[in-house]
């Protein structure tokens, strides 16, 4: 069972959120078949512990991982006993029968050490004496891993200290004094059942090592890959997203998911509340069914408050264009919660993309948008009377309209009346700028002209910035 | 091996039914629905361990029928839910009988005055109504609803739960009472427990992500599309009469036609529709002709339809 409760650690180390509930079900459907066949166990272990599609890639190279290793033991185990002797070949089957369950007595296989004490000619070292004996050492290093903490590890840089740590554990050093002693004594040099019997010693430590590497390369891949990824994640959450790579666009966009995700689900629970309305019939006769038929109590018809109805517009120009591209991601990933987003692009010319987004999926659609307007001049003028032709009719008292620029209108003329009358219109307008406050009117910036009539401004430069307006957004409708 | 402790009487009189994943699977074959080991260990964990399942894949992969199977192999009575936004918990779980609650006050109101003959003083008559009884939120005036008949089912059920991703998420919230521990609670009458515990399954098509507290409690069950191996043994099984060779001809078509872009890909069932038709239409070999013809069995959008057509004769050439 410390296998099934190893492999949740891993699990989580790699963002699958697994819960205690989740693993108890685990360890009792795993009670119920066995861990014998691979496949059963991998459906087994997938029906109760993979919970989202998205998660089932990393489930399934996390289980090969696993299972690679433990198959790979019983593969060497029964290679390396060929031609040994009848009992040791029984003690072998013994324990490869089920590797997994033998672990959760390790001690068993320091016992066994011991006892070849009695051989004659044998090693030494009871490390010596193991290997002598074509012992299964996976066991032991599987323990000594555990000893030395090797799931901490973070970096490959640090295998070879760990394998090193480990060899040390499982009794390296005497060992390895053991084969100089035999290289050096005299009295040994010329007996040739010596020379063999050393020979074979340092073959079988080479090996030993070899597996003990395998295991750290095993258990670097089981436990570190994920975790170097955890923290390339923390700094993308703080990162500007202006200056963001192109290779990081994948894992941002994860990301942004995963965060309006998380938004959309708490909030999505506030957005039932009730209000007078219509008188529900059937409810207030069900309520005063005790009073004879009388109706004393009214009940009423519960009536949802709108959900935020958005209009977004981004400007897709230059700089801006980066941060557009991950504020409509957001945006679209929490459909939960808004699900009346009309969104708009411009750089001169304003164009409608809602539909473009909802035929084409949003990540094929932005990957269009930027290739083909991104990067063109702005002009504000232009883009704000096209808006008014196009979207001002639809804008009501539920509107929320977001603004994502950062106002550089290249000396033209703003028409800031046209977003003095979005402004009125609208119950809000957001603004946000990509740019940071004390370059806000620096230059052919001309923010000071919009943001009278905008019912907040402010910087959107990271992730964080954009979880924490949109937040703010969701509690107040 | 290991035994649960409180078996549910489904399983009590049904032991041997599901004894192992694989006798799941073969005697789901005989029933005519054949599924792959993961679905018949998903089914078998259910029930041994009691949790309910959920159920996701693209439409037309089987999840319904899945049920239907389920309570046909367990010979309970299946109880299905179709979930749709606005659905609440009086039409889901109970409803009182107002109409019989009304007539239930007027019998009281004539009783009263034989109840109350010979009280001295307010205080008496009230303890004698007291003493009467209150029956008007008792059972006899509860109308169950789907999830309450599950629960009072008494040799168990098997509870289909579809497209839950169609409800609120408010509903979600409720029914998580049910499916941990097998209760729901009505505020005037108390807890109600199930008599015997239900088999539940949830369906969805993830036309929204579902509350992780839900994913919590549920095995989850991903049905893919079937490979051919599977879908051939699926059609032939559904379609009696076809051609062997046609069959692995409209297989291999239907693959091909799923790894194309696609609004929406054909499924099983619209693979069991066409050859249906072709069986009908007596077509002993596709070529593009009948294949063109019948297409719109196959794509549901004109935009797929347009896109496959031209494509078609390359489509079949692969196939020889």
């Amino acid at each position: 069972m410390r296998f099934v409760a190893d492999f949740i650690g891993a699990l989580r180390e790699a963002g699958l959120q697994v819960s205690p509930a989740e693993s108890l079900d685990a360890l009792k459907a795993i009670k119920l078949l066995g861990l014998e066949s691979r496949q059963t166990s991998k459906t087994v272990l997938a029906l109760t512990l993979v919970k989202r599609q998205a998660d089932q890639v990393i489930y399934e190279e996390l289980f090969d991982l696993y299972f690679a290793g433990v198959g790979k033991t019983k593969a060497s185990n029964k290679e390396l006993n060929k031609g040994s002797n009848k009992e040791a070949d029984k003690s072998e089957s013994e324990s490869s029968d089920n590797p997994l369950e033998t672990k959760n007595n390790p001690h068993s296989s320091q016992a066994d050490m011991s006892d070849g004490e009695g051989m004659q000619t044998s090693p030494s070292s009871s490390l010596g004496q193991a290997l002598g004996k074509n012992k299964d050492m996976s066991l032991a290093i599987t323990q000594a891993a555990i000893d030395e903490k090797l799931s901490s590890i973070v970096l490959f840089t640090q295998k070879n200290y760990f394998a090193y740590k480990i060899m040390q554990r499982l009794g390296d050093e005497a060992l390895s004094a053991e084969i100089r002693s035999q290289a050096n004594s005299l009295e040994h040099k010329n007996s040739l059942e010596h020379k063999r019997k050393q020979r074979e010693l340092v073959k079988a430590r080479a090996r030993l090592l070899d597996q003990v590497k395998d295991y750290v390369e095993q258990q670097y891949g089981i436990f570190a890959q994920h975790k170097g990824l955890k923290y390339r994640e923390e700094y993308l959450q703080q990162a500007k997203l202006s200056q963001l790579d192109r290779i990081d666009y994948k894992l941002m966009q994860r990301l942004v998911q995963r965060a309006a995700r998380k938004l959309a689900s708490q909030h999505s629970r506030k957005r039932l509340t009730r209000k007078r309305g219509q008188l529900d019939v059937r409810k207030t006769i069900a309520a005063n069914a005790a009073f004879d038929g009388a109706l004393f109590h009214t009940r009423w018809k519960a009536t949802r408050i709108e959900r935020p109805k958005i209009v977004a517009i981004c400007d897709v120009s230059g700089s801006v264009s980066r941060v557009a591209r991950f504020l409509l991601l957001f945006l679209y990933s929490m459909q939960d919660v808004m699900p009346k987003v009309r969104s708009f692009i411009f750089a001169s010319e304003m164009i409608e993309v809602t539909e473009l987004f909802k035929q084409q999926g949003i990540e094929l659609a932005l990957e269009e948008i930027m290739k083909r307007w991104g990067g063109l001049s702005t002009d504000y003028g232009k883009a704000l009377a096209g808006f008014q032709s196009q979207a001002l009719a639809g804008i009501d008292k539920k509107t929320t309209v977001i603004m994502l620029g950062d106002a550089r209108n290249n000396q033209g003329d703003g028409r800031t009346d046209i977003w003095e009358k979005v402004f009125r219109q609208s119950k809000r307008v957001l603004w946000l700028n990509p740019e940071q406050r004390n370059s806000w009117d620096s230059g052919d910036s001309i923010m000071s002209e919009y943001s009278p009539w905008c019912s907040s401004v402010e910087p959107c430069r990271n992730l964080k910035d954009i979880e924490r307006i949109f937040s703010r957004l969701l509690k107040h409708s | 091996m290991f035994i649960l402790k409180q078996q549910i009487s489904v399983i009590i009189k049904h032991q041997e039914k599901i004894a192992s994943p694989e006798i799941i699977q073969s005697r789901y074959e005989d029933l005519g629905y054949i599924c792959s080991h993961s679905v018949a260990t998903s089914i078998y964990l259910a029930c041994h361990l009691q949790k309910p399942i959920l159920i996701e894949g693209p439409p037309g992969v089987g999840k319904t029928e899945l049920a239907k199977v389920t309570a046909t192999y367990l010979n309970a009575p299946l109880i299905r839910m179709q979930c749709y936004e606005g659905l609440d918990e009086s039409k889901a779980l109970y409803e009182w009988k107002y109409g019989k609650q009304l007539l239930y006050t007027q019998v009281l109101k004539e009783q009263l005055g034989d109840v109350l003959r010979g009280a001295r003083g307010l205080d008496e008559s009230i303890a004698r109504l007291h003493d009467f009884g209150d029956i008007f939120y008792s059972q006899e005036f509860l109308e169950p609803r789907p999830l309450l008949q599950a629960l009072q089912s008494e040799d168990g059920a098997v509870l289909l739960i579809d497209e839950i991703d169609k409800a609120d998420q408010e509903f979600e919230a409720f029914l998580l009472e049910l499916l941990s521990d097998y209760q729901v609670s009505i505020p005037e009458i108390g807890t109600v427990k199930a008599v015997s515990t239900p088999i539940v399954m949830l369906t969805s098509n993830n036309t929204r992500e579902l509350g992780d507290a839900l994913k919590r409690r549920c095995l989850h069950l991903y049905i893919p599309f079937p490979d051919a191996a599977l879908e051939n043994r699926i059609l032939a099984t559904q379609v009696e009469g076809l051609d062997s060779q046609l069959r692995e001809q409209i297989v291999a078509l239907i693959g091909k036609l799923r790894d194309m872009p696609l609004k929406k890909s054909p499924a099983v069932s619209e693979t069991i529709d066409w050859a249906r038709a072709l069986l009908l239409l007596n077509v002993e070999e596709l070529d593009s002709h009948w294949v063109k013809e019948t297409l719109n069995l196959l794509l549901k959008f004109q935009d797929d339809i347009e896109l496959v057509e031209p494509e078609i004769k390359a489509l079949l050439k692969g196939l020889r």
